[in-house]
Formats: C-alpha cells, sequence, structure tokens
C-alpha cells in the first residue's frame, strides 16, 4: 500500500480504530473495525489511506452502527476473467507458486488482500470472486486454484485483552518497519523479528492498564515456572503465541482442482486452554460462558458456537476458534476440526456482492410504442410489457362486442414442427388427435404433465402432412418450448423443431364486423372458423387463424415482427369507418370470461386436472396414449374434490379471490371476476369444493353460493352466446 | 454504440447434416446457432439446404449494432460472465448485461445481435 | 456481557442406548424433537428416542430464515399454520425459554396487477379462517416500512400489499433446545452423531433401525429426516411425492435495530428481516421448476443482493458476513406430508421444504397425538400422505416454495 494503510495511519496519530484489542494487522482480527467513508465494519489495516478519509470508531460496546447507505450511486463494476490458475495471496509461497505457474506458461491471477483484492469465496465452477477497490473480479481458472493465505496469528485470551497497546509479534515487526515507535516492547512468546522487546517467559496471565490510562497496557503479568507471578511494564506487548492456518478458502473449495501452498498447510498450533477473560471479542464471549454452556450439554464445537453466537462476528472465528477448540479438548473430547468454512471469507457489501447483476429484462412487443403512443397503460403479464387498457375499457369492450377491435397478441408462444415423425409426436403430447387434423384445420389443445395436471393451453394448426404451428400462451411459452424439445429427444423423432415467438407478431381482429374489416385489408374470403390460411393483408404477408377468445368472429394474424407497425396501422387507417379500435388485456379478460374461457395461470392451481378445469371435453381418453394419460385414467377412477365453475351473481363484481360460501360452508374462492355489460350482471370464474349433503347439485357441487355477503349461483352453461354462434358467424 | 438496427436474416432449422451440407450465400453471414439451427444474414433458397423436412423462414426480429472491436470487448468484459472465444473470426452467444445477445467478433469489428424484443433495455445498459 | 448467550437450557444427553424404544424417531431436527416433546408431554410417552446423524439443529432447523407466518393459501394450511403460530405464541411461557419470539408483522408487496390479485387473494381467505391478514395500499405500506423504494428502483413499483400483523420469529436454535431439553428432561433419550443406515424388518413391518451404534427397535418408527427423507424411505421401498431442493440465505453483520417488519416480494423472489442479533437476514424464493433453480453460491449471492437493494436500497452498504444452503424436501403440491406411509409402523413427517420452521409446535403436537391414539388427528387429516394417491391433493399457491 503505497501510503501505508488506513490502520498505520490512525496509529501514527495515536488514534485507535476501535476500542482496544490485539492487533494483527493481516485482516483476522476485529479490533480495527470502523466506519470508513460511511461504510461500518471495514478494516483498517486492509484499507489503503487516501486524504479526506472519514473514519469513524463504531459506536462503544454494546450497541451497533446504524443500518444505512451512503445513497444511490453507480454500480459497482463486475469483471469476468477466465485464466489457467488463480493464486490467492501473494507472501513468498504465493509469489513462487505464481512465478512457477507463469514460467510454465500459464496465465496466472494473482490475488492479494494487501493491494485491496480479497478472495471472498470459491464456489461451484470453480469460480473464484473477490471484492477489489476497482471493483469484482469474476475469476475462471481452467487449470486450478492456488491457496497461499497463510496463517493467521492467535490471539491472548487472558484478562485485559481488550486493551490498547497489543499486537501480534508480526504486526509488531511491521508496525516497527513502517517507523512507528512501540515504545518499551515485551515480547510474549515467539519474539517480534527486528524489533528491540524484551522477551518475557512463562505463561501469560492478563494485561494491567496504565495508571493515567485505563484503557492502555501497562504491564503484563506471567506465571513463571515456579508459579510465581511476574508483572513487566511496558508500553507494547508483542504477541507470539502461534498460528493457525487460514485454510477456510481451501476447505470451502473442497473438490475443485486446488491445492494449498506455505503456511496454510501448517498444523494449527494449539494454544493453552483458557481460564478467563473474553474469548470472542466480536460477540464478547468469555470462557466463563464457554464453560456455562459446556456444562448444560452444548459438548461440541458447533453447539458452544451455536449456544454462545462464538465466532459468528466480522471475524468469522479467527479470534475464537483456537481457543475453544482448546477449551474443549481440556474437557476431555477431541480438539474438533473447525467450523464449516463458508463464504464469504472477507466482507463485502450487498452493493458490491451485486455487481454485474441486472434486473430481468421484460421482453416488448414490436408494437410497444404504438401502445404507449395511445396512451396505454402498460403491465408486465404473461413476463411481457402488454397493454392493460388506453383509456377506456368501456369502449374497446363495446367495440369488440359490437362492431371491431384489434389487440396486439405477439406474445403467444409460437412454434413450427416440421419432419416425418411431427404427428407422433403431437399425437403423444396433446390428448387430442392430431393425425385426423386435416391440413389447414386448428384446433384447441390443453398441454399436461406426467401427473395429468394441465400446465398450458393453446391451438395446434397443421400446415401440411409433415408440417405444424403450435401457440402456447405468453406465460407459458418457455416451458412449453422446453417441454417439446425434450419430449422429441427422449422420443427420438424425427423433427424439426423452430421458436417463433419473438420472430412473428400476432394481431387478433376481433368483433362482428372483423371479416369487413379484412375485406377493406383486401381479404375477400378470409378462413371459416378453426380454419387457418396464408393472405396478404394490408400489404402485408401473414397467415390468418380462425379461432376466438373474445367470443367474437376473431382472425389472429401472424406475420413477420418487421411488419407488425405497418399492419397495425393499416388495420387502425382502413377500419377508421367501422370505428376499429385497439382493445388492451383488462377488456379482453372480461370478454374471455363472458364466454367462460379459461386462463392457464390465473384460473387453474399447480394441481388442476381436466376433469377440476371441467375440460374433460378437451380430452380423447380412447386414445391409446398420450402425456398425462394413465394419471388422468388413474385420478377419474377417484370421486372429483373440486371444480372450477361458472358464476353469475347480481350487482357489481366480487374482487378476485374472494371467498365462496354454501351456508356457513367455505366451498371456494373466485379466480375471475367481472361485470359483464352484455349480461347486465357479473359473470366469475371460481372454485368450488364438491360437499355432498349441503345444497349441492347432482355433482355434489353447491348451486346456490354466497360470496362478498351477497347470493350467487353456478352455471353450468353461459349465459353469452351458449352455443358460439358469434364466433363461427 | 450506434444505434442498433434491424438486420434481415433467414433462419434454417433442418438436420445437422444438411445444415453442413448447405449452400449458404458466398461472403454472407452465417452464424450456426445450433447444431440444427442457422441464421444467414439476406436470404437463402429452399432448395439450398438438402433436408426435405427443413424450415426457411425470413426473421427480421433481430438487431444489429457492429462496434469497433476495442470497445466491445472492454464492455463485454464487464457484462457477461463466460468466456469470450479467443480466434477471430468466432461466433458466441448469451446472456450480455442480462440480456440474450449473439455476438459475431471479427478482427477488427464485432457485432451484437439483440433480438427485438430486448432492444430498448440493451441500449439501456450499453450506455 | 453477551446477553445472546443461551443461559437456562439444560441439555442432559443420556449415557447409553437401549435395546428398543416405543418410538423411534429418526432425525434431530425441530419437527423430530417437538415430537419427542409432546409424546412425552402430553401423552406420558417416554421411553423414546431421537436419532441424530449430526448435532440437533444441524438440519434445516438451524438454516431457516426463522420466519412465523399463516397466511397461507387453502383453509386447511390457514388453521394449520395459524394454530402453530398461536402455539409460538405461548411457547415461552410453556417451555420457561427465551426464545427471542417477537411478532413483526409481515407485508408481501404485489408489484403488478396479478400481484394484486394474489395478495387480495391472501388477504381474504387468510381472514376467513381466522388469521388476519389486510390488504394495504401504498401509503400504508410505507407507514409500516418506510424504508422500502415504492417506485422499486424504477422498474418494479410497488402496487399494494398484504399485511399479516402476526408475522414473527424465533431463534431457531432454541426453539430446537427448548424442545430437546422439555423431552430429556422427562426421559426421552436424544442421542447425536449416531446415523441411521437402514431398517428392521420383520415382513412388511418396520421393527426398528440398523445404525452406526448398532440396531435399535422400535414399536413404531417415525422419519424426520428434513431433506434425507426419500433416500431413507427408498430403504424400505417407499416412494415419496418429495423432491429436494437448495434453498440459500444470507445475513450482513449486526446493525442496529431499525428495520421492524418481514417483507416479503414475489416478484422480486426474496424477502428480508432483522434479527433480534441486528443483522438483516435476506431469503429466497424456490425456483418451481427445477430445472431454473439457482445454482449454489454465487448467482444466489449476487442476484439477491441485487433484487433486495431493489426492494430496500438502504441495504446497498450494509456488509454480508455469511451465506448458506439448506436442503429441502419439497412436495409437490407445496403442502407437507404427515403420518401413516402404509408402510406398517412407518410414519413420516416431511413435506416441510422451505416453510417448516413455523410448523415445529403443531407438527410435533398433532404427529404425537396421531402416534399416542393411532389415530390421524383432524387438523392434520388433510396432509396425510395418501392424499396423492386418492387425487386430494392440496396445491397451496400461499406456501409455494418460500419462507
Ligand atoms: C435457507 C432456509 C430458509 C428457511 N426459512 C424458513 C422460514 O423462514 N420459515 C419456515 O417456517 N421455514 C423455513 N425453512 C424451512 C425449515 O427450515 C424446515 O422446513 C424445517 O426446519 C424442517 O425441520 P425438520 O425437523 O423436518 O428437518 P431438519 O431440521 O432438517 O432435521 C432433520 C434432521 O435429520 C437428520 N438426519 C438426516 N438423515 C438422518 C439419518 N439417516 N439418521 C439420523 N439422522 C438423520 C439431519 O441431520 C437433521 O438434523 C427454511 C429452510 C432453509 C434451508
Amino acid at each position: 500500500m503505497a501510503n501505508g494503510s488506513l490502520l498505520t495511519h490512525l496509529l501514527r496519530g495515536e488514534k485507535y480504530p476501535a476500542g482496544g484489542g490485539c492487533l494483527c494487522l493481516a485482516g483476522d482480527c476485529p479490533h480495527c473495525l470502523a466506519t470508513v467513508d460511511g461504510i461500518a465494519y471495514v478494516r483498517t489495516c486492509q484499507t489503503p489511506y487516501h486524504e479526506g478519509v472519514s473514519v469513524e470508531p463504531h459506536p462503544e460496546s454494546g450497541r451497533l452502527p446504524p443500518p444505512v447507505s451512503l445513497g444511490d450511486r453507480a454500480p459497482v463494476p463486475a469483471r469476468s476473467i477466465h485464466c489457467d490458475v488463480v493464486v490467492i495471496g501473494q507472501g513468498p509461497a504465493g509469489r513462487g507458486a505464481a512465478d512457477e505457474a507463469r514460467d510454465a506458461g500459464q496465465h496466472v491471477v494473482t490475488l492479494e488482500s494487501r493491494l485491496g483484492q480479497d478472495a471472498i469465496g470459491i464456489y461451484p465452477g470453480p469460480l473464484v470472486v473477490a471484492r477489489t477497490n476497482s471493483g469484482m473480479w469474476h475469476l475462471y481458472p481452467r487449470e486450478g486454484i492456488v491457496v497461499a493465505t497463510g496463517a493467521s496469528e492467535i490471539q491472548p485470551v487472558v484478562p485485559g485483552n481488550d486493551l490498547r497497546g497489543l499486537v501480534t509479534a508480526r504486526a509488531a515487526a511491521e508496525l516497527t518497519s513502517t517507523g512507528i515507535d512501540l515504545g518499551r516492547v515485551i515480547a510474549v512468546g515467539t519474539p517480534p523479528a527486528d524489533v528491540v522487546a524484551t522477551t518475557v517467559a512463562g505463561e501469560l496471565v492478563r494485561f494491567e492498564p496504565r495508571s493515567g490510562d485505563p484503557r492502555r497496557v501497562g504491564a503484563v503479568v506471567m506465571r513463571d515456572a515456579k508459579g510465581q507471578e511476574q508483572r513487566h511494564e511496558c508500553d507494547t506487548v508483542s504477541l507470539g503465541l502461534g498460528l493457525t492456518p487460514r485454510d477456510a478458502l481451501l476447505r470451502m473449495a473442497r473438490g475443485t482442482n486446488i491445492r494449498g501452498v506455505g503456511d496454510v498447510l501448517l498444523a494449527p498450533d494449539l494454544p493453552p486452554c483458557p481460564s478467563t477473560g473474553v474469548v470472542c471479542p466480536c460477540a464478547g464471549v468469555t470462557v466463563d460462558d464457554l464453560r456455562s454452556v459446556h456444562g448444560r450439554g452444548f459438548r461440541e464445537l458447533d453447539l458452544v458456537k451455536r449456544a454462545t453466537l462464538a465466532g459468528t462476528g466480522p471475524c468469522q472465528g479467527a479470534v475464537c476458534v483456537p481457543h475453544i477448540r482448546s477449551f474443549l479438548g481440556a474437557q476431555g473430547s477431541d480438539p474438533p476440526a473447525s467450523f464449516t468454512a463458508r463464504p464469504v471469507t472477507r466482507q463485502l457489501t450487498l452493493g458490491e456482492a451485486a455487481a454485474g447483476a441486472h434486473h430481468a429484462a421484460t421482453p416488448r412487443t414490436a408494437l410497444d410504442s404504438q401502445h404507449r403512443a395511445l396512451g396505454a397503460q402498460m403491465e408486465r403479464l404473461g413476463g411481457w410489457w402488454r397493454p392493460w387498457h388506453y383509456g377506456d375499457v368501456d369502449a374497446e369492450y363495446t367495440a369488440v362486442r359490437n362492431g371491431a377491435s384489434i389487440c396486439d397478441v405477439s406474445t403467444l408462444g409460437k412454434m413450427q414442427i416440421s419432419g416425418p415423425d411431427a404427428v407422433a409426436l403431437l399425437e403423444h403430447l396433446y390428448p387430442v388427435p392430431i393425425a385426423s387434423l386435416a391440413p389447414g384445420r386448428s384446433r384447441y389443445v390443453l398441454l399436461l404433465d406426467e401427473r395429468g395436471y394441465v400446465v398450458d393451453d393453446g391451438m395446434v394448426s397443421r400446415d401440411s402432412e409433415t408440417r405444424f404451428t403450435l401457440t402456447f400462451t405468453s406465460g407459458g411459452a418457455r416451458f412449453a418450448e422446453a417441454w417439446v424439445r425434450d419430449w422429441a429427444e427422449s422420443l427420438d423423432c424425427d423433427v424439426r423443431i423452430m421458436n417463433q415467438t419473438m420472430s412473428l407478431g400476432a394481431i387478433n381482429v376481433t368483433g362482428p364486423r372483423a371479416r369487413d374489416l379484412l375485406a377493406l385489408a383486401g381479404v375477400d374470403s378470409p378462413p371459416a372458423f378453426l380454419h387457418h390460411a396464408v393472405a396478404t393483408v394490408a400489404g402485408v404477408s401473414a397467415r390468418i387463424f380462425r379461432l376466438s377468445f373474445t367470443g367474437e368472429m376473431s382472425f389472429e394474424l401472424h406475420h413477420a415482427a418487421d411488419d407488425s407497425t405497418d399492419l397495425w396501422q393499416r388495420l387502425l387507417d382502413l377500419g377508421a369507418g367501422l370505428g376499429v379500435r385497439p382493445h388492451g388485456l383488462e377488456a379482453l379478460m372480461k370478454l374471455r370470461l363472458e364466454m367462460g374461457h379459461i386462463i392457464v395461470g390465473q384460473d387453474t392451481d399447480f394441481d388442476s386436472t381436466p376433469r377440476r378445469l371441467n375440460h374433460e371435453w378437451a380430452v380423447r381418453l380412447d386414445k391409446p396414449s398420450f402425456v398425462g394419460r394413465a394419471a388422468v385414467v388413474r385420478t377419474n377412477k377417484v370421486s372429483l374434490d373440486r371444480q372450477l365453475c361458472m358464476l353469475e351473481a347480481e350487482g357489481e363484481a366480487p374482487a378476485e379471490g374472494a371467498t365462496i360460501w354454501a351456508g356457513d360452508d367455505y366451498a371456494g374462492y373466485v379466480t375471475s371476476s367481472g361485470w359483464s355489460p352484455a349480461l347486465g350482471r357479473s359473470v366469475m370464474l371460481g372454485w368450488l369444493r364438491v360437499q355432498p349433503g349441503i345444497n349441492a347439485g347432482s355433482a355434489g357441487l353447491p348451486t346456490m353460493v354466497t360470496i362478498d355477503g351477497r347470493p350467487a349461483h353456478r352455471v353450468t352453461t353461459r349465459s353469452f352466446d351458449p352455443e358460439g354462434l358469434r364466433a363461427r358467424a | 454504440m450506434r444505434a442498433l438496427e434491424r438486420m434481415l436474416f433467414t433462419r434454417v432449422v433442418a438436420t445437422p447434416a444438411a445444415i453442413d451440407r448447405a449452400v449458404w450465400p458466398t461472403g454472407a453471414l452465417v452464424l450456426r446457432i445450433a447444431q440444427d439451427e442457422v441464421l444467414a444474414a439476406g436470404t437463402v433458397d429452399l432448395g439450398a439446404v438438402p433436408d426435405q423436412h427443413a424450415i426457411v423462414e425470413p426473421e427480421t426480429a433481430f438487431c444489429g449494432a457492429w462496434v469497433d472491436h476495442k470497445s466491445g470487448i472492454q464492455f463485454l468484459e464487464h457484462a457477461c460472465d463466460w468466456e469470450l472465444p479467443a480466434e477471430r473470426p468466432a461466433f458466441a452467444q448469451g446472456a450480455v448485461a442480462g440480456i440474450p445477445v449473439k455476438v459475431w467478433f471479427e478482427a477488427e469489428r464485432i457485432l451484437f445481435l439483440v433480438p427485438v424484443p430486448f432492444v430498448i433495455d440493451f441500449a439501456e445498459r450499453w450506455s | 456481557m453477551n446477553e445472546f448467550v443461551e443461559r437456562l437450557v439444560d441439555l442432559r444427553w443420556p449415557d447409553h442406548v437401549r435395546p428398543s424404544y416405543d418410538v423411534v424417531i429418526i432425525g434431530g431436527g425441530g419437527h423430530g424433537l417437538a415430537t419427542a416433546y409432546y409424546l412425552a408431554t402430553r401423552h406420558g410417552i417416554t421411553n423414546v428416542a431421537v436419532i441424530e446423524k449430526g448435532y440437533i439443529g444441524s438440519g434445516n432447523s438451524g438454516r431457516n430464515t426463522t420466519i412465523i407466518r399463516a397466511n397461507y393459501g387453502i383453509p386447511e394450511a390457514v388453521r394449520f399454520y395459524q394454530h402453530s403460530l398461536e402455539m409460538y405464541g405461548q411457547l415461552e411461557q410453556e417451555t420457561g425459554r427465551d426464545l427471542m419470539h417477537a411478532t413483526k408483522g409481515l407485508l408481501w408487496i404485489a408489484h403488478s396487477e396479478a400481484g394484486v390479485r394474489q395478495e387480495r387473494a391472501r388477504a381474504e381467505i387468510n381472514t376467513a379462517f381466522g388469521s388476519r391478514t389486510e390488504y394495504v395500499d401504498v401509503k400504508t405500506i410505507s407507514e409500516i416500512c418506510p424504508q422500502l423504494d415504492m417506485t422499486g428502483q424504477g422498474v418494479w413499483p410497488i402496487y399494494g400489499a398484504s399485511y399479516h400483523p402476526a408475522g414473527a420469529s424465533a431463534r431457531h436454535d432454541r426453539v430446537v433446545w427448548a424442545y430437546a431439553e422439555g423431552a430429556m428432561r422427562l426421559g426421552v433419550h436424544v442421542h447425536q452423531r449416531t446415523t441411521v443406515t437402514g431398517f428392521l424388518r420383520d415382513g412388511d413391518r418396520v421393527t426398528g433401525v440398523q445404525t452406526t451404534a448398532g440396531p435399535i427397535g422400535g414399536g413404531l418408527v417415525v422419519s424426520a429426516v428434513g431433506g434425507h427423507v426419500t433416500t431413507l424411505a427408498s430403504m424400505v421401498g417407499l416412494r415419496l411425492p418429495i423432491r429436494t431442493h437448495q434453498l440459500q440465505a444470507f445475513v450482513t453483520n449486526r446493525y442496529a435495530q431499525a428495520f421492524g417488519p418481514i417483507v416479503a416480494s414475489s416478484g422480486l423472489g426474496v424477502y428480508v428481516s432483522q434479527t433480534a442479533k441486528g443483522e438483516m437476514l435476506v431469503g429466497a424464493e424456490v425456483d418451481r421448476a427445477p430445472a431454473y433453480a439457482y445454482d449454489s453460491g454465487h448467482s444466489f449471492l449476487r442476484s439477491c443482493a441485487f433484487r433486495s437493494i431493489a426492494l430496500l436500497p438502504f441495504l446497498r452498504d450494509l456488509r454480508v458476513l455469511r451465506q448458506w444452503t439448506g436442503v429441502c424436501d419439497m412436495s409437490t403440491d407445496y403442502s407437507p406430508v404427515m403420518g401413516f406411509t402404509g408402510v406398517p409402523n412407518l410414519l413420516v413427517t416431511t413435506g416441510w421444504g422451505t416453510w417448516g420452521f413455523k410448523a415445529i409446535p403443531a407438527g410435533g403436537e398433532q404427529m404425537a397425538a396421531l402416534i399416542a391414539t393411532g389415530r390421524t388427528p383432524p387438523l392434520i387429516a388433510p396432509f396425510a400422505l395418501e392424499r396423492f394417491a386418492n387425487d386430494r391433493t392440496m396445491a397451496d399457491r400461499g406456501s409455494a416454495g418460500t419462507h
């Protein structure tokens, strides 16, 4: 560190970041933590000094820094580096390993805490994540990882170990070399290199404060071989009490190509069993606490940790674990290994952890700016941005029921399948006959999983003997593609599959005058109900699918995505005389609800069988096999427990999610609800439980129910256009 | 980066063997986006792909932008987790700034191909 | 002095293993230990062993994010979890132990019209079945939790939320210990560092377990092994509708108390609370499709940190202390599985997935009642294993793979 560390800078000015305690200068202990430039829990010994830095000590013990942020800033940058070898630690052993790898021609990335580069964890991949002063590094080593993180020095656990003026032997050497005067130094244990110090022998008993400065050490008391206490006055105590390998990264990465070099491989020194004093400075745990919990059955390292919280603070057990091991060893149990090593081994802020992450981008159709220009309120629906309404839901609804309207349905999942096995694959996937579907025809389909649950719905259209177009719901398309490809692969089908969800736009032209609008667009004989055909619509090449979700005559125009804006605008222009206007999803929800059409996801649950959805008509059990058939056959043998039903009530629409009651019994809840202008009452879809006996119709489903304290009744056939004549018109 | 502009491709799905043997327009950019799938700049005849069940469709849902090599690499280093190809020319695809993008690397310049539904988000994340 | 040192619990471990017990419970997590506790305290059945391969609470019971709530999505679940929530409220008094139980209130945020529908439905069904939850608007939300970014970084604006005032938390380990202590005080044997490796059989019947400490006979054997249940069940040829998913969480350092409620967001897939110690605790939702599950470790930390900042910007400059993973026994309908298995003398309590900490008191109490009486109590009858064969699954969107 060019300017030296923040800690040495502070010590030069006789300032201590924290209360006291034995400083290690190596990033192991919690004694130099402070709030630096507004961020709490920063190790000042690992932070380079810079002009104007603000350092605030943490609040006195027992109080905690406030959880506050510096506010909005540019995100922390992240870099991915693919290399051959990552060497963590650049002490002598790490430098040697890095040189060796470089000499062998390998691309080596090194990390060194003192340069502000902290490895925070090794993850499967392997991936070494490092926090650096210039952002996060994500390192992907192809060959291996070398851990050369060395060893930390054992801290003293005796009374007075929270005083100032205590340093580890290495820290004493380093402070001296940076020109800091330590005064009279007493060395306990291994003496510091190149420091003038008086080495004292014996067993460490306690540190005593200096008269006049109760926070600073004035003397160290040792017990000699004869059991006599000896008091040594001093300004600084250097403590060379032994080493513990910093091997958390090594232990974390088991199973990857990783090796340790240097001190990280040392067997840990075991300090003498502590008899009194603070063991865990982070959590304020004393030897008495250890004794207390141990005496009450907390005998394992992990249980002691959990019962005292020793080792759960910012130093992650670096200070306390050697002493707890020693303590447990002295109670007769084997000194246990350390805790499980988990990331993060060095701390980072959430902002740093988040570096390189992005919000999931919500896709937009090619008509997105058209919707916004028309004043649409855009919503995330089915995983896309979609127009919820254009300001006047009633007018949008009316345009569909009485005239003609257009709707952007580009978000539908769209897929082409071609090949000799296309029929065989689709026969397997869908619960309705496919082979008998003539070219030019379309059919509504449910997708079932192996448990017989409905996971999506859509249309199958046959283009030729060997070629089909499939559609899926907007939200289900991603799943459906995986589903089709998985089955094609596992059945070893000779088919070609092209996902065109994003490639094609789709505009639905719907309403009693939809045909008139198409005529204005140059289509004189559009396909009949459940047929499809290729045509030029207002100069745009499109495939027209005749189906209906709104209940009105509808033509779905699939076209190349870059033609969407032209087609949309021309339809609006051509239809001006017909009063054509676009409708959003809110109107569509109401339109389909009048028809009793379900929306997979909103009206279905994740255990909805076709029977529960009242969609048995969409499953042909006379087909010998299809996905989910065995489950449907099996569950059909058991009585029905609940069913999605159509309901109607006078007055305004109850809230979606409202509970449904049959007398005093819970009967179910409403999944979709809306006021029907066509009927002059509210229509709903909702789950009803089969409750034999009470107020029950023939199927055991209640007929008269209460919703929001108002009467409502179940209907078995929809009231609006029950024969579906409008769609077929 | 320069504005992303609509690019016209032909998308072909066919057996891997047919794709190996297909005749692509000379000099055109031809990206093998899967074993059984190609994105080729310009138009491709059905007859050029020796698979009678091939699906050959115009593909208009990509926007592309060429950027100079250096700034492209600089962006990618911070925006994706995957390893950039070393050879040139090279094709790669994956999440870039969290968006599914196809990237064509030439010696001097790099082409980013972004699906139209994500163009606005991608442009925002690039800046 | 550290106020968090456990100063009361006294764990009296057995000094020998008996050749057989009336009831052998496999797994010393919350569910196994609570079952033993209620067998002893409520039914006088004390010739019971709990066999734990690690130390007690070393499974998910010591790794969870400790959220206690009853705002589930189906009446059967609301009733069950409400009962458990109420038992938690009494548990400190019953056991005489400080469980650091605190009622905090839980906000479940909606960021879309679909989210609003879901939270409204939650409020309806909860309140109807005795667990108050109300739908609240943005103004109330920012009063309850002023730290929320109501614009969701301009990307995930907040539309509304359901608010469940009874949402609570407790210290996970202390719950485990209170049950272990209470059970052992009445003579239950808890054997740590003992792994069940197989079953003793007499024909179809299970007659005990094979363990690393030798065979142990059992009149009844109860599996309460958390995420390891399918492996164990396969030893008797039992197939369960359980899949194992990883679930992860992380905590920050300790900060002064400043964040009252528990805040969850389905849109962002995260939930955040502040522990009694002052750590900010961040958890995530399990992805429904195993294929889309977070890969372990870094991508979880990165994306979860990112999403939680979008919800609560003050988290940005707090420092992450530790992350960890648990393996969860996810049932396919997101409801628990309790009771008989079809294998004579073998019972299970499983399917606790990502949500079973809150269920420990009621789960233990009801399993104990079932064992003592041989009959399934009505509160848990809907959660019997046979529901899968009988097409009586309990799909619960209010559970759906989160806390
Ligand atoms: C990250 C995370 C967050 C969570 N958050 C919440 C939350 O906020 N709220 C909530 O209610 N729930 C939460 N949960 C879920 C909750 O933790 C679990 O559902 C609950 O702890 C399950 O308890 P259990 O006793 O069934 O299982 P466990 O606690 O896992 O206990 C099973 C025990 O069985 C032992 N065992 C396994 N195999 C054997 C064998 N062969 N022999 C002997 N012993 C064996 C294990 O060692 C383990 O101790 C969360 C889970 C995770 C992982």
